[in-house]
């Protein structure tokens, strides 16, 4: 049973697309992406996941329950980081950490303290003195306290120090592999790429693709560069070589089809160097955005 | 219990300057009284008022130079402070998590949305009856040294009763406001102008016959000073009105905050 699975869900502010017909499903125990840039609808469609707002329609089930109307149950075990968080101002954060985790059952505290020790946060200051890094962390703790089985993270290394996001990663790699299956919205390919296994990319409000992180880089485009004592013009005009380049005595371009035709024709040269290399996920993006 | 603890606690600063606030106006009150009190002159330079004047004040149905008739002045203010400050409670529950944006981290936690909004409209609740209370024993404090009788007491409970329902109202329909409006920063201005308005609704209705029918669509004449005192009770038809009020606007704002999506 997947954890998340989303059936045709939409939802339109007023005429405003918010997300159109998305239907995704994201497996128990995975780290799944999704990316898209600003605006795309990504973090309206962990809205609906987590009832804040209703759907035009479709249906979303998380847990196998009904996103809406099984909502404070499946809540329970989630945890939520956004993009920003808000946070009611003239308590401290040890009082707000406290006040969430009195939601869940159980006693939280222990698990709270070790958190914010680990994610370097002064427990005792008042929400309204942090800056943003700081509230990012409470959020993290907020998030993670009460040992949720699904977390969504919305842009969550957004004002987080590169130090503080390695940290941050470890510990969701660490939830990962406690069995926790993690939602993760950013538009920042290359730290999807380091944590997840699964990617969607959403655009305009539509999931155009989902697909195995691996196999989007494997059997979508090569990046290859040729450089060789002549190269006649016109020698790469073939079907499948897109984005053709002339650089410091070869030639750059990508390459999607057969790839012993490729590198017979590439042999035929007479070479001095050739590097053929899976494609970064942020030019497999671009690609979906052209 | 947390989210009404909450509740409280983030309101208490409001409850405290609507507590000064209404202190100050009783303080000021009782020393203009002072000039009225068993004074028969002032009833003479009273009646050289215009009568419409009174009417709209609603000066005309007592005796200002009695105890009776300057608490029965002051529960046009009692009332009016009353209702904004509840308007407001009730309202801001919502409209306050919108605007600071911690709606968001409120809904996301395992909770209905009955139970929060529950929690909130009880929170209100208890700072209306809080307030009714400060504005009682203000009052009561003021008016010790004119020696009070059985009457004035009596009188007194009547308005403050009086002044819990309508808090009960306006809180209702702040809560409804707050549920329907697409703009939390608006709310608590929305809130104040319908109040407002339908304060002058009461004054006007007092006027003149034709606007008569007016008083059937302000609950501050639901809860006339004037009936208070000399009827000692409020027309059955009223409290069926205060309680379709209530009803509706619970039922309301339950229904829309049920489905209003939550941006931030």
């Amino acid at each position: 049973m997947p954890v998340i699975e989303t059936r045709q869900l939409t939802k339109y502010y007023g005429k405003a697309r918010g997300i159109v017909d998305v239907s995704l499903q994201v497996e128990e125990g995975e780290i799944f992406g999704f990316i898209g840039p600003n605006g795309a609808g990504k973090t309206t469609t962990i809205r609906l996941l987590l009832g804040l707002i209703f759907p035009t329609r479709g249906e979303a089930r998380i847990f196998g329950k009904d996103a809406i109307k099984d909502g404070p149950e499946i809540r329970r075990h989630i945890g939520y980081l956004p993009s920003e968080v808000f946070y009611y101002e003239g308590m401290k954060v040890i009082d707000l950490l406290k006040y969430a985790a009195s939601f869940y059952p159980g006693d939280h505290t222990k698990r709270l303290h070790e958190l914010a020790e680990y994610m370097e946060l002064d427990l005792h200051r008042k929400i309204e003195d942090l800056s943003y890094g700081n509230r990012k962390k409470v959020g993290i703790v907020q998030g993670l306290l009460h040992r949720p089985k699904l977390v969504f993270l919305d842009e969550p290394t957004l004002g987080l120090d590169p130090l503080m996001q390695r940290k941050f990663f470890d510990l969701i790699r660490e939830e990962n592999a406690r069995g926790v299956t993690v939602f993760f919205s950013s538009h920042i390919l290359g730290e999807v790429q380091r944590l997840c296994q699964r990617v969607g990319i959403i655009k305009e409000g539509q999931l155009i693709e989902v697909s195995d992180i691996r196999t989007l880089q494997q059997n979508n485009y090569k990046r290859i560069y040729v450089a060789a004592r002549e190269i006649p013009s016109g020698y790469f005009d073939r079907p499948g070589v897109t984005n053709l380049e002339a650089v410091n005595g070869g030639v750059r371009f990508f390459y999607k089809g057969d790839i012993d035709a490729i590198v017979a024709r590439i042999s035929a040269l007479d070479l001095i160097d050739v590097t053929i290399e899976e494609p970064t996920l942020e030019e497999i993006f671009m690609h979906y955005y052209e | 219990m947390n989210i009404y603890l909450r509740e409280l606690r983030a309101n208490l600063k409001s409850l405290i300057i609507w507590s000064v606030i209404i202190i100050l106006l009783v303080v000021i009150a009782v020393t203009k009284f002072a000039a009225y009190a068993d004074n028969p002159e002032m009833l003479a330079i009273l009646d050289a008022y215009p009568k419409a004047l009174l009417d709209a004040l609603n000066m005309h149905a007592f005796n200002l130079t009695t105890l009776n008739g300057f608490l029965g002045v002051m529960f046009l203010y009692y009332a009016l402070m009353g209702a904004i400050a509840a308007g407001l409670w009730g309202s801001g529950a919502l409209a306050r998590e919108e605007r600071n944006k911690t709606i968001e981290f409120a809904l996301a936690l395992p909770i209905t949305r009955t139970r929060f909004l529950t929690a909130k409209a009880l929170a209100a609740l208890t700072l209306s009856a809080l307030f009714v209370l400060i504005t009682w024993m203000t009052t009561l404090v003021a008016i010790q040294s004119y020696q009070p009788d059985e009457s004035v007491y009596a009188f007194l409970a009547r308005e403050m009763m009086a002044m819990f329902a309508i808090e009960v109202i306006f809180l209702a329909i702040g809560l409804l406001v707050a549920s329907v409006s697409k703009r939390p920063k608006r709310t608590g201005a929305m809130v104040t102008g319908v109040i407002l308005t339908l304060y002058y609704v009461s004054m006007i209705a007092g006027l003149h016959e034709k606007l008569d029918f007016l008083k059937y669509l302000s609950p501050f004449k639901y809860f006339d000073a004037a009936k208070l005192l000399h009827e000692g009770r409020v027309d059955p038809v009223y409290w069926a009105l205060t309680a379709g009020i209530v009803v509706c606007s619970l039922v309301g704002a339950y229904w829309a905050f049920h489905r209003r999506d939550i941006f931030v």
